[in-house]
């Protein structure tokens, strides 16, 4: 019941909470700012290495939840990469090893390959490293099919251990799935063997042989501190390593300076992020895959290379890269290699490095060999009918949007009526997989790897009827003189037979146009010098900036205390 | 009582339509948890494979059985307030999910909802006492204008100003990053400080109804004979606008409190989102974008039962409001 006396207290109640809130609020308000804002900058004792790095962590669910095994791909914390090592590291820049828990690999044939494992290293609970932690690890992906996210037992056939040796036998010859066996994380056997259920093993504790080790876990931030028994000790500069947790509003607290290493796409980079501490804020944003137009080869026009030719030749790749990613990153080379990360492997012969630009003449040229010519400003084919097509993107990737947009209006321009479809991604993959789909933008490469690039795009193996799902060459691209070029690179070993095989993959990518390539996505590093420096940069590109990879593991055992 | 028994047995049908609902709803949303996965792997540029699909299905577990058979362990499992593990982390089961957020949410939105309410309402108490005059016309004007700003772009405006340009109060989160859950003075007070932009928000943006819905609700019953007659018998004046025009003129605005204080439990997911606030709505937010089907079940089952409680309980508390309804 309310009367005036209950209404009274229940006011007087009210008001009390508001002032206590605002009260006990006030003081802790201020040192909770400069603890969170603050904390890499307080602790700066220069050139000791003492303040704590600050990486920008995983997503919260909100909260973090304490998982740290290394198969659950889906849910996989960061810090795992600094956990768990693999045998060797692969730069997702252009394949090149760096040893880890094997100092080196031989390959007696290119369906074998030979692992020297590295002695003296020591799992965090003090217990000793050797071969049978490793072929553990590789039995238990096969015993548990869940764990095995990268597909290695669907390649591989034996694992056997002499000695610090462990041989790997595939069942075919496939030199480039060498880096997915490299790359695979190590576990204790004496701690895994233990475990009921490794797919619903959460590992709240892991021992691990890297830099690092687990130090303290709350819901909104992980802390590591450095493992004082790591075999490269001596490289690791930071001491403590902290992992808050990614928020809905990180742009603001990357402006702030809260991070030492962020990743994120902020427009106007130059302005928001650099100008606010110009002597040590940088970022480097490097390709990190290619945003390709797909088109479906199943369907008329667009199984008519000609036609492809004539689409690709009215694009101007730079404006869309402008539209899409503020110019970050420019044009992509048709060769299919990310460039400059794959220049190595350039076909020489490519013109202007492979880069198509907008030529309409050439465009009109390649249009009336496919059958189509201009009419009142409409491309229409020989009933007269005029060139349509509708691309799907999926909904909330408003970068690839914008590049949508654009590609819209020039090709509007040639005369095509292109119509533009925003699924939510579910629906988009499985029209994309199914094949019922006109043209979709997807994304191409950015392995580091030319083979696992080209393969995943043009193998007639891994294409489908339409109407059948299929994960990769979903535009159903078939070519028996493609087969047998990805073959020759899956089989050679020495550097030579590479370059032939990978010419001839650049020559078809460049002619056949199986997909049309537009403009590199980026990676976007936005790094902090005040406490640490050698960050990968572009005088620098030892790997890519992205924390989400085993290059947080590469960048934490080369940067050095300010 | 024939009035409480229609009630309850009207309370107990919808609850198994609820029930129901959240059980098919789920399964007609295109889309499966293992795309949403691989979205998520895919928009950090990685390359998705076949075998990455196939390994996510197997940790996922993809549900089997008929439909029948589903929906009797779904019963069955609700029975027993078991909602199984969450599809974004298999291995945490999602009611510690919701367990770790129900807090903040019944602390901040709850808090901030009576206060509306009770704010709110005495406000409108004395709008419409004083109707027509100065500060009828204030505060109708002023809490209707902070009102019709959207508590999300509110909250931005906020946040901008008060925690990026001035730094008075934290950028978002519920607590400093680091800081353990606990009870202690220290947690406390560093989660007071957290919540007191998202708290202002709900606050300003949330009032004006209530003020308003009071103020025209007390003029109507300044109107009725029985005031106009205690008016004439002398009454004082603080008793008539309280004891007989207030008394009448809450019922309306008590049914919505009652529905408001039971959406208390949904969190809000903009305001929440905004500040990145470690509440329900923000994991709603993150279940549905992921298609977490476990953990948005539990959710909306949670919302749905709540508020039909609360129905349910203000239907009841009308009985001693207001005699004519036990009739």
């Amino acid at each position: 019941m309310f009367t005036r006396k209950s209404l009274v207290r229940v006011v007087a109640l009210a008001a009390g909470l508001a002032t206590a809130a605002a009260c006990t609020a006030t003081p802790p308000t201020s040192s909770g700012v400069a603890t969170s804002s603050g904390g890499t900058a307080a602790a700066g004792s220069a050139g000791s290495g003492g303040a704590a790095l600050v990486v920008q962590g995983d997503n919260g669910n909100p909260a973090l939840v304490r998982n740290f095994n290394p198969y659950l791909v889906a849910n996989n914390l960061r810090g795992n990469f600094l956990l768990y090592e693999p045998l060797e590291v692969v730069s997702p820049i252009d394949g090149t090893y760096s040893p880890a828990l094997a100092t080196g690999n031989t390959r007696p044939s290119s369906s074998e390959v030979d692992f020297t494992l590295r002695t003296g290293v020591k799992w965090s609970d003090g217990t000793g490293f050797s071969a049978a932690d490793v072929t553990f690890t590789f039995d238990l992906l096969k015993k548990y099919p869940a764990l095995d996210a990268k597909g290695v037992w669907t390649n591989i056939s034996s694992v056997k251990a002499t000695g610090d040796k462990v041989s790997i036998t595939l069942k075919a010859a496939n030199v480039p799935f060498m880096d997915v066996i490299a790359q695979t994380p190590i576990v204790s056997k004496s701690i895994w063997e233990k475990v009921a259920d490794p797919t619903k093993y959460n590992d709240p504790n892991p021992v691990g042989t890297g830099p690092y080790v687990l130090d303290a876990f709350t819901p909104s931030q992980y802390t590591m501190k450095k493992n004082p028994t790591y075999w490269q000790a001596a490289k690791v500069a930071a001491n403590e390593v902290k992992f808050p947790m990614g928020t809905t509003n990180d742009a603001l607290s990357i402006t702030d300076g809260k991070f030492d290493w962020a990743y994120s796409f902020l427009p106007q980079v130059e302005q928001t992020f650099v100008a606010p501490d110009k002597a040590h804020r940088t970022y480097w944003f490097p390709p990190g895959g290619t945003i390709t137009l797909y088109l479906n080869l199943s369907k008329k026009p667009y199984s008519n290379v000609d036609f492809r030719k004539g689409i690709s030749e009215s694009l101007d790749r730079t404006q869309i890269a402008k539209k899409a990613v503020n110019g970050y990153l420019d044009a992509a080379s048709s060769s299919g290699l990310i460039l400059p990360n794959l220049e190595k492997w350039l076909d020489p012969s490519l013109a202007n490095r492979g880069i198509v630009t907008q030529d309409n003449a050439a465009a009109t040229a390649s249009f009336t060999k496919a059958g189509f010519k201009m009419q009142g400003g409409q491309l229409v084919d020989a009933s007269g009918k005029q060139a349509a097509m509708t691309i799907m993107v999926p909904n909330g990737f408003t970068d690839w949007q914008q590049a949508a947009q654009e590609v819209q209006q020039e090709l509007a321009k040639a005369g095509i009526k292109v119509t533009i479809d925003n699924p939510q991604y579910a629906q988009y993959t499985s029209a994309t997989q199914s094949g019922s789909f006109d043209a979709a933008f997807g994304g191409y490469g950015g392995t580091g790897n030319p083979y696992t690039d080209f393969n995943n795009a043009l193998n007639s193996k891994l294409t489908a009827k339409i109407g059948t799902a299929t994960t990769n060459n979903f535009q159903r691209f078939s070519d028996p003189a493609a087969d047998s070029a990805l073959a020759g690179l899956a089989a050679a070993t020495d550097e030579a037979g590479q370059k032939t095989a990978t010419d001839a993959l650049q020559q078809i990518m460049f002619n056949q146009v199986p997909a049309v390539l537009m403009y590199y996505g980026g990676s976007w590093g936005l790094f902090t010098s005040k406490d640490y420096t050698g960050w990968p940069s572009k005088a620098d590109p030892y790997t890519l900036p992205t924390p989400y990879n085993n290059s947080l593991w590469t960048v934490l055992t080369h940067i050095k205390a300010a | 009582m024939p009035y409480a028994l229609r009630k309850t047995i009207q309370f107990l049908l919808t609850l198994w339509a609820a029930v129901t609902v959240n059980f098919l709803l789920p399964r007609l949303m295109p889309g499966s948890p293992t795309d949403a996965a691989l979205a998520k792997i895919a928009s950090t540029g990685q390359v998705v494979t076949d075998a990455q699909r196939r390994a996510i299905e197997l940790q996922l577990g993809s549900p089997s059985g008929s439909v029948f058979s589903q929906y009797f362990a779904y019963l069955n499992n609700v029975v027993h307030l078991q909602f199984g593990v969450s599809y974004t982390d298999p291995t945490q089961p999602v009611i510690d999910t919701i367990r770790q957020a129900l807090p903040w949410t019944l602390v901040l939105i709850g808090f901030c909802t009576i206060f509306q309410f009770v704010i709110g309402t005495l406000l409108g108490v004395l709008a419409g006492w004083r109707r027509g005059r100065g500060i009828d016309t204030t505060l109708t004007l002023s809490t209707t204008f902070a009102g019709a700003f959207p508590p999300f772009w509110a909250g931005l405006l906020l946040l901008y100003v008060f925690a990026f340009k001035f730094r008075w109060w934290p950028l978002g989160g519920g607590y400093t990053d680091g800081l353990t859950p606990s009870l202690n003075l220290t947690f406390l007070g560093d989660a007071a400080a957290h919540s007191i932009l998202p708290a202002l928000t709900l606050v300003i943006t949330g009032m004006g109804g209530w003020v308003l819905g009071m103020r025209n609700n007390m003029i109507s019953t300044l109107g009725e004979d029985y005031v106009t007659f205690a008016e004439a018998n002398g009454l004082r004046t603080r008793t008539v606008a309280l004891r007989y025009a207030a008394r009448n003129a809450l019922l309306p605005p008590l049914t919505s409190f009652g529905l408001t204080l039971a959406a208390v439990v949904g969190g809000s997911v903009l305001v929440e989102g905004v500040f990145s606030y470690p509440g329900v709505g923000l994991v709603l937010y993150r279940a549905v974008s992921n298609r977490d089907y476990p953990l948005m079940q539990a959710l909306f089952l949670i919302i749905t039962v709540t508020t039909l409680v609360a129905i349910y309980l203000v239907d009841m508390l009308y009985v001693r409001l207001d005699p004519r309804v036990r009739r």
